[in-house]
């Protein structure tokens, strides 16, 4: 049994070792539309990076970005590790923001 | 300027919030306000609905199914779709109504006259408390849920409710309802014992005026996107307040048995100087006799009170990543053993147990996301709580630990014909957790045991259920053929409300 928990907890540091994600977001989030997700390569260390740049393509009309998610999961973790980091892939996940707040119409004034 | 126009995405895989499933979709249309930096007016609800008809018309003649989409906040499959989704989380226009606009008829007493507002269906509750309490109008909503990133239109559709002993859930805010049902049909509903806009004003906007009896607007106020797309609602609202929060723990005793299974606060030492509550919560966890209580009391604010609503992680802080839940719940699946520590570690980390005083929209503000919760919700009367509460405690106790709580919520009846909150006072239990085989297994057997003891209940819709036609029925009884019909009336044509069928209502009885 305890050979077991032992092979069980291995497994597990395995396969969360190399994982990660960081959560970017503003202290009142405002998301516009859904998340949209871009699958991202840095290579040589981030020397190179395709795409060049992850542009929020989907944030229009003077929409900002509402929140940012970098993961990388086991099998992107696998191959940042078995290549020395020198291919190393993630998944960037980006939401809008909306554009302000729009001002409050009707009353009595 | 010629307003935007919708754009559309051709993205495959949707999915809800908090990641807990996904769903197959054909492609998401992103629909923008007319104007964004200008007050909302007639002309843009007009041009609004005008760009969704010609989508709904658009997908009924592709032979799509589609359904407007707010925050994807539900646990349920309420809000999926096979087709397209509308993305309504732009659509944030909101304005106060004039007393001129106000029906002569409107019953609401001077100071509920004052506090009505539209709300456009993307604004989320967040953005809701921002307008109302903030400094130019002062106002606030009766209740909220504990969270504030669902849209207000998504959360009512789904029956989401807070814990003020003397209210109901959020729809029952809604005193109308701007509903795009059709390519060529938009209704502006209200009741009859509750008339509210002016029909000169409904008649600029160019909806049919629907005020005919109270059924319809208790149907569609609580529909889950079936009827079509709700544009806008109008909202009673309360003069602003403050909560003063009161956490503290207690032993699961006699002396908190009365206060859980009967609201009763005359004899617990919590309770018995400070008096009754205005919110009240207590959160059960099953493998100990420990509650956390939450007591939040009214008091009023200064007029210069100014809300802060920011969520700001403090840069050494340490708490669950957003993800966090996945990987715990693969874990406690594996080894049972370590939910009772683990059940009792998180209620303590997600209860906040410092006493605060702030604003309805601040007390139930915004928190830090977290992935793969599982929650799901079941109501009974009060005269049902203890009976409910000690099966539930002994089902856990019998079918092993399961890493979830038991959170007790009081809410008052709704007229909504389908509302969640049925009772005449409810008790709602939350069985809120981590996401797991055995969180689900245990959400299914709780119905069943709640049958077996022939309680009567309803479930959350908006959270994981486990409805079937015969629940509804038995549920709802004659409320779910009313329910029906007037589906019926807002959309008579069978393949216009093959738009908004889904698997979620076709499950539970309530397509075609």
């Amino acid at each position: 049994m305890r050979k077991l928990k032992a092979g069980a907890a291995c497994a597990l540091l395995l396969t969360s070792a190399g994982c990660m994600q960081y959560l970017v977001q503003p202290p009142q989030p405002s998301l516009a539309g859904t998340p949209q997700t871009v699958q991202a390569n840095a290579y040589l260390g981030g020397t190179v990076q395709q795409p060049a740049f992850v542009s929020a393509a989907r944030c229009r009309n003077g929409e900002q970005l509402g929140r940012v998610l970098v993961r990388r999961n086991f099998w992107q973790g696998f191959i940042s590790w078995v290549s020395l980091g020198m291919i190393t892939p993630a998944t960037v996940e980006y939401t809008c923001a909306n554009a302000g707040d729009p001002p409050v119409g009707g009353g009595d004034s | 300027m010629a307003a935007p126009q919708p754009s559309f995405n051709p993205k495959t895989l949707w999915q809800n919030f908090h990641e807990s499933y996904k769903q197959a979709i054909v492609g998401e249309w992103d629909i923008s306000m007319p104007q964004q930096a200008a007050p909302l007016t007639v002309a843009d609800l007009k041009e609004t609905t005008v760009q969704f008809q010609k989508l709904i018309a658009e997908a009924r003649q592709k032979g799509l199914k589609a359904r407007a989409v707010g925050s994807s906040w539900s646990l349920s499959k309420a809000p999926t779709t096979t087709g397209w989704t509308f993305n309504t989380n732009r659509l944030r226009g909101r304005f106060k109504v004039p007393a001129a606009d106000v029906d002569p008829a409107y019953p609401g007493s001077a100071d509920q006259k004052a506090g009505l507002y539209l709300f456009q269906c993307g604004n989320t509750v967040a953005d809701v408390n921002k307008v109302l309490e903030g400094d130019g109008h002062k106002r606030a909503l009766f209740t909220s849920g504990a969270a504030n990133g669902q849209t207000i239109a998504g959360a009512t559709s789904c029956g989401t409710h807070g814990s003020a002993l003397g209210f109901g859930a959020l729809h029952d805010h809604i005193v109308a309802i701007h509903l795009i049902a059709s390519g060529n049909s938009h209704f502006w509903i209200e009741r009859k014992s509750r008339p509210v806009m002016s029909a000169a004003w409904v008649q600029q906007l160019g909806a049919t005026l629907k005020r005919d009896d109270d059924d319809l607007f208790n149907a569609a106020v609580v529909a889950f996107g079936s009827f079509g797309v709700i544009n806008a609602v109008v909202l009673e609202t309360a003069p602003r307040y403050l909560l003063e929060t009161r956490p503290a723990t207690a032993k699961l005793d006699e002396a908190l048995w009365k206060v859980i299974g009967a609201l009763d606060f005359s004899t617990h030492p919590l309770f018995k100087d400070a008096g009754k509550p205005y919110f009240f919560q207590a959160v059960i966890n099953p493998p100990t006799d420990e509650v956390l209580i939450m007591a939040n009391y009214r008091k009023d604010g200064p007029a210069s009170y100014q809300p802060n609503y920011d969520l700001i992680s403090e840069p050494k802080s340490i708490g669950p990543g957003f993800d966090a839940l996945s990987i715990v719940g693969v874990i406690l699946d594996k080894a049972k053993q370590a939910i009772p520590p683990f059940s009792q570690l998180a209620a303590k980390q997600l209860f906040d147990t410092k006493p605060k005083t702030g604003t309805p929209g601040e007390i139930y503000g915004f928190k830090p996301p977290l992935l793969h919760v599982a929650s799901g919700s079941i109501a009974v009367a009060l005269a049902d709580a203890r009976k409910t509460l000690e099966a539930l405690i002994a089902l856990y106790k019998k079918i092993g630990p399961v890493p979830l709580v038991l959170g007790c919520r009081y809410v008052r009846k709704t007229p909504a014909l389908l509302g969640f909150n049925k009772f005449d006072i409810g008790l709602m239990i939350s069985l809120d957790g981590v996401d797991s085989d055995n969180t689900r297994k245990f959400f299914s057997a709780a119905a069943d045991r709640l049958d077996e003891l022939g309680i009567d209940y309803t479930q959350h819709w908006g959270k994981v259920n486990a409805y079937t036609p015969a629940r509804v029925q038995k549920a709802y009884g004659g409320n779910v053929a009313k329910w029906l019909n007037k589906r019926r009336e807002v959309l008579p044509d069978a393949g216009d409300r093959a738009v908004f069928d889904n698997d979620y209502i076709a499950q539970r009885g309530l397509a075609g």
